[in-house]
């Protein structure tokens, strides 16, 4: 996902500006010549009446913006009459900075949500939050790794719909065994699958101080390593974060954009295993398909047999921003994208959604994944508790209402 | 005039407007706006692009190249509007309040890799099983003085820091970021001591390199440096480009906003990089990999990059690796001062174990800490044997296999004492390291003292210490590590080890190749 995509063509005439009323005169007699390029726009979808307004919506969001940058949603937006400006920043981070000035913030997940809807209704300002879709925390990796992980016992392929299947179920407590023992790749016989490589077997998250995903997979890890539980307590949970703490620090200084990292065409040397979201891998998948006909199968997914979900939530914190909130849970065209995408969206008319997205991926052979729902799932603990135990792991700073 | 515009200018630029459509963001038509940008020299080779980056966005970017600019605080970075640096680790470790959360874009990739000349790298590889080259096997070829290399000063260079915790992560040998306690001592001495250029940049260095290709046959760089040396005819004879297997640190390229006022144009700047079209002139440029997935890549960029090591998040882990390094000019190796207990109980497979952890440390040991650990050029190295009292003392500098083979003879030769006259030892052994730094003051020195037994000879531990005390405060300094083996009082070794701000090993936890390899760097 490049962090910064070019915009895709778009009339710069129906910019609101002081002008528009000189402009708006002057097109009517200026028509005869720009009709070509008129007749163009609209045949590629992209006419605005010039009388139609344009809102720029200032917003601050993470991963979620992988929705928001691309060209057809923005295309969609634009239709409605939204435009999104984006500043890119950590969930954790979005909710730390100040978010006056912004119409909307998209973090990833539902702790960083929370941590700004308490603010505002402590403050008595409450917002409205609207969840258009659902993705789960997952591990993406190469065939030689899950392979080998495979060989140890510790992954199993998922035999699903055609094709050769592009995911494996991760015991995540047998995967976390392996990092406590300081096993190496080298020592887990990954020689055998044809690559070789001396560093610990983890998985790399975004950073646990700033991004959704690094703190869920904290969450994750203290669920597993706490018997299937999320801590109660405070002290419960101070004693369970230092306890996991080796576990998730050996990878050292976190590289900033982890989808982008795996993604890249260095991605499996510098990023073999990573934490991210469902949707980044599918979306790949399926850019991959458009352009070479076949699924990227170098490229799996490992799913924890603990599984958790995040709940990406766009906090309206304007009026215009409660437009655009409504306009993504309800308007169709926008939902229908957001599965293209890889989203799992929530569809509150039927329940059908994993359904269609499977269709999805079917119709252009793209294994789909099968998530069982006898799957336990995780937890997060308590806000609080959870500010706490990123705190404690990452050494970060406190975050604002976390209390 | 409101309202009245000349109609054919109107018509023209509705045209233009709508034919190119997607150039201009609507905020002020063709006004230029320029900004100040703090940038790591490596960035010099972009300069024809900048022109084109103005015509395209309007936004000029002023180019203020620093060699310290991958280091500068925040109060120094005043006054710029973006930072374009070959990688901001330095500054995420050691500036974390004021860069985090910051704008920011990568831009371009490039590992930190080796160039060896033809010669060197065959070799090297010949005595590599498989000719997969690793870190560890250029500090080993290092210590021997097969390898002469060129590096950037880390203090100030992003591809010389890079390289720098590349080599002590392989050294390290953990598989995990490196940890404050995995630096405590310094196990590059022998890599660097291979070490004939630097200079305070990247394009410092090549320069540097290509003016005296006689005195350096490899170089430590980044990928886009050497592949740019090899193309640009200055070389004799071209570099091999290795890919050390055991640890890839790539560097990302980022720009970062300063000045959050200039959002719209920093938006502009990096959208229009991160364009295939322009990502495709960037790599050929620059011989950079480029950040898009999308663009295909020429030849030589395709080549895998080996496992990236974990980057260290401490920062005290990476200040001790750049104070070990210290100034790249001036000398480094140190002298070690072996005293070896040859009392009885020390004949048989405890001997062996001596002869084998000093084979090992003479070049026998071919793992990765073995290669890293082993016994470098420039060394000095005095061992000591004792029994009840001194029985011989000899001292090597290293300079080819003949001084290490008398080394290892001394070692091998019997003659044991009947007694063990540890402190009496000691006590030798600083006198020994006194003379030694009288002479030589620059040279760091630490005492190894191995023993099997008790003390039953010769000086108490009190007259020891009462003599230590005596000594010149130089001596005072140097810090022994007692390696304990077999029935030897671990509490008066631990006590000696305190006293003179040293450390005890144990090598029945291990093996007395591990303990001796485990102090090494030690000082």
């Amino acid at each position: 996902m490049p962090a910064n995509r070019p915009a895709p063509p778009e009339p710069r005439l129906t910019v609101t500006r002081p002008t528009r009323g000189r402009l708006r005169r002057a097109l009517a007699v200026a028509l005869p010549l720009p009709v070509v390029g008129l007749v163009l726009l609209m045949a590629s979808g992209h006419l605005l009446l010039p009388l139609q307004k344009v809102v720029t919506i200032e917003a601050k969001m993470a991963s979620k913006r992988d929705f928001f940058e691309d060209p057809e949603v923005e295309r969609l937006l634009l239709k409605h009459g939204f435009r999104v400006r984006i500043t890119r920043m950590g969930s954790r981070e979005i909710a730390n900075q100040d978010i006056k000035g912004y119409d909307v913030v998209f973090p990833s997940g539902q702790p960083a949500a929370d941590l700004i809807t308490r603010e505002r209704a402590a403050a008595d300002r409450p917002v409205t939050t609207y969840r258009p879709f659902v993705s789960p925390i997952v591990l993406a990796t190469y065939r030689e790794y899950a392979e080998a992980l495979r060989g140890n016992g510790v992954a199993r392929l998922q035999r699903g719909s055609g094709g050769q299947s592009l995911y494996y179920t991760l015991d995540m407590e047998k995967f976390l065994a392996l990092t406590r023992g300081g096993k190496t790749w080298d020592g887990i016989g990954i020689a055998r699958y044809g690559v070789d490589n001396g560093n610990k077997v983890l998985a790399q998250s975004s950073d646990i101080c700033e991004s959704n995903s690094g703190g869920t997979y904290l969450g994750l890890v203290a669920f597993v390593e706490h018997e299937n539980d999320a801590p109660d307590t405070l002290p419960e949970a101070e004693r369970l974060a230092r306890d996991i703490k080796p576990l998730l620090v050996e990878q050292g200084l976190p590289s900033a954009e982890k989808a982008e990292t795996y993604l890249s065409a260095d991605g499996k040397g510098i990023s073999p295993i990573a934490v991210i979201y469902e949707h980044q891998f599918l979306a790949h998948q399926i850019a991959y398909e458009a352009e070479h006909g076949t699924p990227d199968s170098e490229r799996v997914l490992l799913y924890p047999s603990t599984r958790i979900d995040t709940e990406p939530q766009l906090v309206a914190l304007t009026r215009d921003g409660d437009r655009l909130g409504e306009l993504i849970t309800s308007d169709l065209e926008l939902q229908h994208r957001a599965m293209e995408l890889g989203f799992r969206v929530r569809d509150t008319r039927s329940d059908a959604t994993s359904v269609q997205l499977k269709e999805f991926l079917g119709e252009r052979d793209i294994p789909a994944p099968v998530t069982s729902a006898d799957d336990t799932k995780a937890v997060l603990p308590r806000l609080p508790l959870l500010e706490r135990m990123i705190q404690i792991v990452g050494d970060c700073p406190p975050a604002e209402g976390a209390e | 005039m409101r309202g009245r515009i000349p109609l054919l200018t109107v018509c023209t630029l509705l045209v233009a407007t709508l034919l190119s459509a997607c150039t201009d963001d609507g905020d002020g038509g063709g006004e230029r706006v320029r900004l100040r940008v703090l940038a790591s020299p490596d960035l010099a080779v972009l300069a024809p692009l900048l022109d084109e980056l103005a015509d395209a966005t309007g936004v000029e970017l002023d180019l203020d190249r620093r060699p310290d600019a991958e280091t500068r605080l925040a109060a120094a970075r005043t006054g710029y509007d973006l930072a374009w640096l070959s990688s901001d680790r330095y500054l995420r470790l050691r500036d974390r309040e004021s860069v985090h959360g910051l704008q920011r874009t990568p831009t371009m990739t490039s590992p930190v890799v080796i160039g060896l000349a033809l010669d060197t790298a065959r070799a090297l590889r010949a005595d590599v099983p498989g000719g997969h080259l690793t870190w560890a096997d250029i500090a080993d070829a290092a210590a021997t003085g097969t390898v002469r290399f060129g590096m950037a000063d880390p203090r100030n260079a992003g591809s010389g820091l890079a390289a720098l915790v590349g080599v002590a992560t392989a050294a390290a040998g953990t598989g995990a970021a490196l940890r404050t306690e995995d630096v405590s001592c310094d196990r590059l001495r022998g890599f660097r001591s291979g070490q004939t250029l630097t200079a305070a940049t990247s394009p410092d260095l090549v320069d540097s390199y290509a003016a005296h290709q006689d005195r350096a046959d490899a170089l430590i760089a980044y990928e886009s440096d050497l592949l740019a040396l090899n193309a640009s005819g200055r070389l004799k004879e071209k570099l091999e480009i290795v890919r050390p297997e055991d640890g890839t640190v790539l560097s990302d390229f980022p720009i970062l906003l300063l000045d959050p006022s200039r959002r719209a144009a920093y938006d502009k700047v990096t959208e229009w990089l991160r364009r295939d079209d322009v990502q495709e002139r960037i790599m050929r440029d620059t011989r950079r990999r480029p950040v898009s997935a999308t663009v295909t890549r020429d030849a030589p960029l395709r080549a895998p990059i080996g496992n990236a090591l974990y980057f260290p998040d401490r920062l005290a882990v990476v200040e001790r690796l750049l104070a070990d390094y210290g100034d790249p000019d001036r000398r480094t190796a140190g002298q070690v001062v072996f005293l070896l207990d040859f009392s009885g109980s020390m004949r048989g497979a405890r001997m062996a174990a001596l002869r084998e952890a000093f084979a090992g440390l003479s070049g026998a040991d071919s793992s990765s800490t073995g290669k890293f650990t082993r016994f470098y050029q420039g060394e000095r190295l005095t061992v000591v044997r004792f029994g009840g009292r001194v029985l011989e003392e000899r001292t090597i500098t290293v300079t080819g296999p003949g001084d290490l083979r008398e080394l290892t003879d001394t070692v091998a030769r019997g003659g044991y004492g009947d007694a063990t006259a540890v402190w009496s030892a000691l006590d030798h052994g600083y006198r020994t390291a006194a003379h030694a730094l009288a002479a030589d003051p620059d040279r760091p020195l630490s005492v190894v003292l191995m023993t099997d037994g008790e003390n039953n000879a010769g000086l108490s531990y009190a007259q020891f210490v009462r003599r230590y005390e005596a000594l010149p405060d130089a001596a005072r300094d140097v810090s022994t590590y007692p390696v304990h083996f077999g029935e030897a009082d671990t509490a008066a070794l631990q006590r000696a080890a305190a006293k003179t701000g040293g450390r005890m090993v144990d090598a029945d936890d291990s093996s007395l190749s591990e303990a001796f390899k485990e102090i090494r760097g030690c000082h």
